[in-house]
């Protein structure tokens, strides 16, 4: 392994999404819809969505959202009937969630610890902002994550706490095998 | 600029011819004066119309409305008004002030100047007029004029700080250098003791800096110019300067230990890493000549006196030791310190010193790596040093080998080991890899091994697909290797990247345009201009000449003529408006005392028509005239064909045509017309400037108008000025030959002849013509003695050879020499097909035998020399193929050549 590389952010906007489409088609197995690239430069700030530069390039992206805690897990991941859920939670549907969509790093740049300073910032960012009207009502961040990818559950798990929850069954359309674990981290 | 509005008529409007206004009339005079000065012009009319109700007759009102109505744009009512005043009052001032004015603002200075003097005549000691006259006479550089005006001025008000000024600046530029000085010390003298003009100050600082400037201007008087700055020393702020003048002038005496002195004192305000600098120290410690110097420093970039001349050994060893023992232990931190020695430096230690420099430079990052070390690549040429280019020199070159296998060594290494150097510590971060893959590209592309070099980028880019830099030069090499579509491509990916990135964009911007894709471009740059109005506009306002001019290529590669001179003639306009806009700076400069960068400015703006864009546009220019004036009939293409010799059928297909051709173009304009009007419409609400007069991109769009003038008529205009400024550039002398000869001027073809053989006699350019002009010879019209001297002189040309041996020894000059520039060998052939030397097939082989290392071997000129080889007809058809297919092979991406 090489040394670690000390990332700086930037966010993701209208105007550079397309590097995060390179990022992704190099990092992912599967395509990402437009919906999430328009989630993403719609963001505010670099918060929760953002870019890894090293020496002036991008390298790596992490894209989170905020959502309703108890957001229908059995959906497929990326392309949430947002209308749907608003109504069914009863009593917990002002409890919301930090989701993790992507994170990738550069193939060239894996195992520099990248892709951990990108999810430590959004840690951070919730740890320097939890009061913030957008936050106040998140109380954990979570994730799906393919049962065959062990490195990144391991990722998760030990190096952030964060804790396994359930097989999601058919969660993915395209790649096999096609099920998720749900990973989640209570933040509060 | 717009004429200043200020004062422009004295308190007394009655003056001339005796027939003064009565009180309230005269009252109402001073209200239109004062009105026009503070622009509102409505109410300045409406004055001047009250008093003309009951005089109509009154010149200077009359001359006063009409210098109001020019402010608001009625330029013809205001030429009518003017002069009908001035006919009533022959004798006012007022009148011809305000008739210069008029001419003034019409860019005429000429009439100006004439009708100032006029004023003046009447009234000589018109403050007002006088400084208005100066100016003229310094935009004009009339300065024997301007010193005269200058002179009276100061008679008139001795009192103020920049009539002294302007006076002593009127000599310097008529080169009574003693006067000027003798001017600035008796203004000084005029000064008390330790005002704020005499102590440590700006002002005080320049103007003395400015007369140490005019000392140093006196022939061999550097040594006053050297106490001078001892003297002024404690006025100036301008340390730096003070310095390096003071280190110039210790040079040229040749105080070469005080000089060096001088130097590191330089080095310490912290010009370490001023090049310029860097090669003074060199020829100080070296004590050489001042021409050297001279030319060292005009030296671009990074390059230095040892980068210029061939040094001998122990000159390199001097210099090496120099840098070794006292600049580089002083400065461990500078560029430039570790960089200059490479450069004195042979054998291992080079080797040893690039190597850290180029590993330096994979692991920060650097863009320019590759150019900055073609900097190595020098060839002797005439005792100089030149840049190795072409891509034979450049694999020749053994540094060039060194470097190569130094970079594919680091790839093989980093690619087993993540380490640059095997014996490394630590690993490099991935960036370097991708660095060292650029660096690659770049050298492929010195050698022009374009498909290599597209190959690392492709890996580079899938190594970091995020790298902007990559796609930038994967689309030049894709561009070299013949493919502009696909250079677009590529670049246009790159840029989609970072939308935010004006570089990429402009960069799109001109391989669009290169690839003949106008409205694409347009699309992409005004992403940068103002999101309002029309774009082209915006760009035109903001004098973006460079796409001006790519444009104008863009429409003459397209054969749409009018359109290109639009282009073209914008970027003129452009200049025209650089040169007007010194008039800013003549009151301006003197009054904040910048007196060195004034002096300057006059000398750029001296040298303006010879600056880069205005030649491509001029020459652009001139080459779509002469398309015209050679074919007029490209002219007609809108116009109905000739139906008369065609069958019905035929007739009946090209009025068809024609008609689709027409609802095309309407439907093309009305959409671009709607286009506009929207945009115009979201944008506006900046109220009353609709109304405002056509931008010169919006009147006559397609260049019509242009297009109607004398075609050699124009081309003569824009070639007289190119001699006049460019005199030192073969396309001049190029140019002015291809209108000459067309003109049957035979006088002014022969001097552009000699011109260009001076420049280059090898060019094949030069060839072109020269051999253009021994067979047309006996086609001149003119008399006996005219043509033996023309006969004589063209033979000098041809060292006094026949032109059919000219050309044969060129040929076998050619065919023995495999590094014969192919632009060369093509005019060789064709000049042996033209002058009956050789058959056809034979010519030819100049060409199709030429080999690979033939210089300036390009796509460009391989489709020039396809073009000689087609037009040697049915014998040659063979060598056509021949040369089809060699190209083919060398440049596979290219998809349309035959």
């Amino acid at each position: 392994m090489g040394r670690d590389l000390k990332v700086e952010f930037g966010r993701i906007n209208e105007d550079n999404i397309e590097q995060l489409r390179k990022v992704n088609l190099a990092c992912f197995p599967v395509q990402y819809q437009e919906s999430y690239y328009k989630d993403v430069q719609d963001s505010k700030g670099d918060g929760l969505c953002k870019f890894a530069y090293w020496n002036g390039f991008v390298v790596g992206a992490a894209c989170a959202r905020i959502e309703p805690l108890n957001k229908d897990d059995k959906n497929k991941g990326t392309d949430k009937d947002k209308t749907n859920d608003d109504n069914d939670n009863g009593a917990d549907n002002k409890k919301q969630r930090i989701y993790i969509m992507t994170l990738g790093v550069l193939a060239a740049y894996r195992g520099r610890t990248i892709g951990a300073q990108l999810i430590q910032s959004i840690l951070d960012h919730f740890e320097n902002h939890m009061m913030d009207p957008e936050l106040k009502n998140v109380v954990e961040i979570t994730l799906h994550v393919q049962i065959s990818n062990d490195d990144a559950i391991k990722f998760y798990t030990e190096k952030f706490g964060f804790e396994k929850g359930d097989i999601i069954e058919n969660y993915y359309r395209r790649i096999d095998p096609p099920h998720c674990y749900k990973l989640f981290k209570k933040l509060r | 600029m717009a004429p200043s509005n200020s004062a422009i008529v004295d308190a007394n409007p009655q003056a001339g011819q005796g027939r003064p206004l009565p009180k309230k009339e005269s009252d109402l005079f001073k209200n239109v004066v004062k009105h026009y000065e503070q622009k509102q012009y409505k109410k300045a009319i409406k004055q001047s119309d009250a008093i003309l109700k009951k005089y109509p007759n009154h010149g200077e009102t009359l001359a006063m409305k009409g210098l109001i109505l020019n402010s608001m744009s009625k330029r013809d009512d205001a030429h009518a008004l003017v002069k009908q005043g001035l006919m009533h009052d022959m004798r006012s001032h007022v009148c011809w002030h305000v008739y210069g004015l008029l001419h003034r603002s019409d860019r005429n200075y000429n009439e100006a100047i004439k009708a100032y003097k006029q004023a003046l005549r009447i009234d000589n000691d018109n403050l007002q007029i006088l400084r208005d006259l100066s100016m003229l006479q310094i935009q004009m550089r009339d300065l024997p004029g301007f010193v005269i005006t200058r002179h009276n001025i100061l008679n008139l008000k001795s009192n103020g700080k920049i009539n002294w000024l302007a006076f002593a600046l009127a000599k310097h530029l008529t080169g009574d250098l003693r006067g000027a000085i003798s001017v600035i010390d008796i203004y000084l003298e005029t000064l008390p003791e330790g005002c704020s003009e005499k102590s440590r100050g700006f002002e005080a600082s320049e103007l003395a800096l400015y007369r140490n400037r005019i000392l140093a201007e006196i022939p061999d008087n550097y040594e006053e110019a050297l106490d001078h700055l001892s003297e002024c020393q404690n006025v100036v702020v301008d340390q730096t300067s003070l310095f390096v003048s003071r280190a110039t002038y210790q040079y040229k005496l040749g105080q070469y230990t005080e000089a060096k002195k001088t130097i590191m004192d330089v080095f310490e305000r912290g010009l370490t890493e001023n090049y310029k600098i860097h090669s003074m120290y060199m020829c100080t410690i070296l004590e050489l000549d001042n021409d050297i110097l001279e030319d060292a420093l005009k030296l671009s970039g990074t390059r230095t006196l040892p980068t210029m001349i061939s040094l001998t050994d122990e000159q390199k060893k001097i210099l090496l030791d120099a840098y070794e023992t006292e600049i580089y232990p002083t400065y461990p931190k500078s560029t430039a310190a570790t960089r200059i020695p490479m450069n004195l430096v042979d054998g291992d230690r080079f080797r040893n010193s690039l190597d850290i420099f180029i590993r330096k430079g994979l692991v920060k990052g650097v863009p320019s790596l590759c150019r900055e070390l073609s900097s190595f690549l020098l060839l002797e040429k005439n005792g100089k040093y030149e840049i190795a280019t072409d891509p034979i020199d450049v694999k020749q070159h053994p540094k060039y080998k060194l470097i190569v296998d130094m970079v594919d060594e680091y790839l093989s290494t980093l690619q087993s080991s993540n380490k640059l150097l095997s014996e490394d510590q630590v690993e490099e971060p991935p960036s370097t890899e991708l660095w060292t893959l650029y660096l690659r590209a770049g050298l492929h592309e010195l050698g022009a091994e374009y498909n290599e070099g597209i190959a690392c980028l492709d890996k580079s880019l899938e190594h970091t697909p995020t790298a902007v830099d990559a796609y930038e030069l994967k689309a030049r090499l894709v561009k070299a290797a013949g493919d502009i579509k696909g250079a677009v491509e590529v670049i246009d990916h790159g840029r989609d990247l970072d939308r935010q990135d004006r570089y990429i964009n402009n960069q799109t911007t001109k391989y669009m345009l290169e690839a003949g894709m106008e409205d694409k471009a347009l699309d992409r740059i005004s992403m940068f201009t103002k999101h309002e109005g029309n774009p082209e506009v915006n760009l035109y306002e903001m004098q973006c000449s460079w796409y001006e001019l790519g444009l104008g290529a863009c429409f003459a590669g397209k054969k749409e003529w009018g359109k290109a001179l639009k282009k073209y003639s914008a970027v003129i306009k452009h200049f025209d408006d650089f040169h007007e806009d010194q008039f800013d700076f003549h009151s301006y400069c003197i009054r904040k005392v910048t007196l060195r960068a004034y002096t300057d400015v006059l000398k750029f703006e001296d040298n303006l028509w010879g600056e880069d864009y205005y030649f491509t546009a001029a020459a652009g220019t001139i080459r779509i005239y002469l398309n015209v004036h050679d074919d007029p009939s490209i002219l007609k293409e809108n116009e109905e064909p000739d139906y008369s010799t065609m069958t019905a059928a035929q007739k009946k297909k090209a009025k068809a045509i024609a008609r689709k051709k027409r609802v095309q173009a309407e439907k093309k304009e009305a959409e671009k017309k709607k286009k506009h009007k929207e945009s115009a419409e979201n944008g506006g609400g900046g109220g009353g400037q609709h109304d405002e007069k056509l931008s010169l991109i919006e009147e006559d769009p397609d260049g019509k108008e242009l297009l109607k003038a004398d075609p050699l008529e124009e081309a003569r205009k824009y070639s007289a000025i190119l001699s006049k400024h460019c005199p030192k550039r073969m396309c001049t002398w190029e140019l002015q030959y291809d209108v000459a000869i067309r003109r049957n001027k035979v006088l002014l073809a022969l001097q552009a002849l000699f011109r260009l053989k001076e420049l280059d006699s090898n060019s094949a350019e030069y060839i072109l013509r020269i051999v253009d002009f021994a067979v047309k010879i006996p086609s001149f019209q003119m008399s006996g003695a005219v043509k033996n001297v023309v006969t004589e002189e063209c033979s000098k040309l041809l060292g006094g050879k026949s032109v059919t041996d000219f050309v044969m020894e060129l040929a076998a000059q050619a065919r023995s020499n495999p590094s014969t520039p192919l632009p060369l060998r093509a005019v060789i052939a064709k000049s042996l097909v033209t002058t009956k030397s050789e058959s056809e097939a034979k010519a030819a082989s100049v060409i199709i035998d030429g080999g690979l290392d033939m210089r300036e071997l390009n796509v460009d000129s391989c489709r020039v020399a396809l073009g000689y080889l087609k037009g040697f007809g049915s014998d040659a058809s063979a060598s056509v193929e021949k040369w089809i297919l060699f190209v083919k092979e060398l440049y596979p991406l290219v998809k349309d050549f035959s």
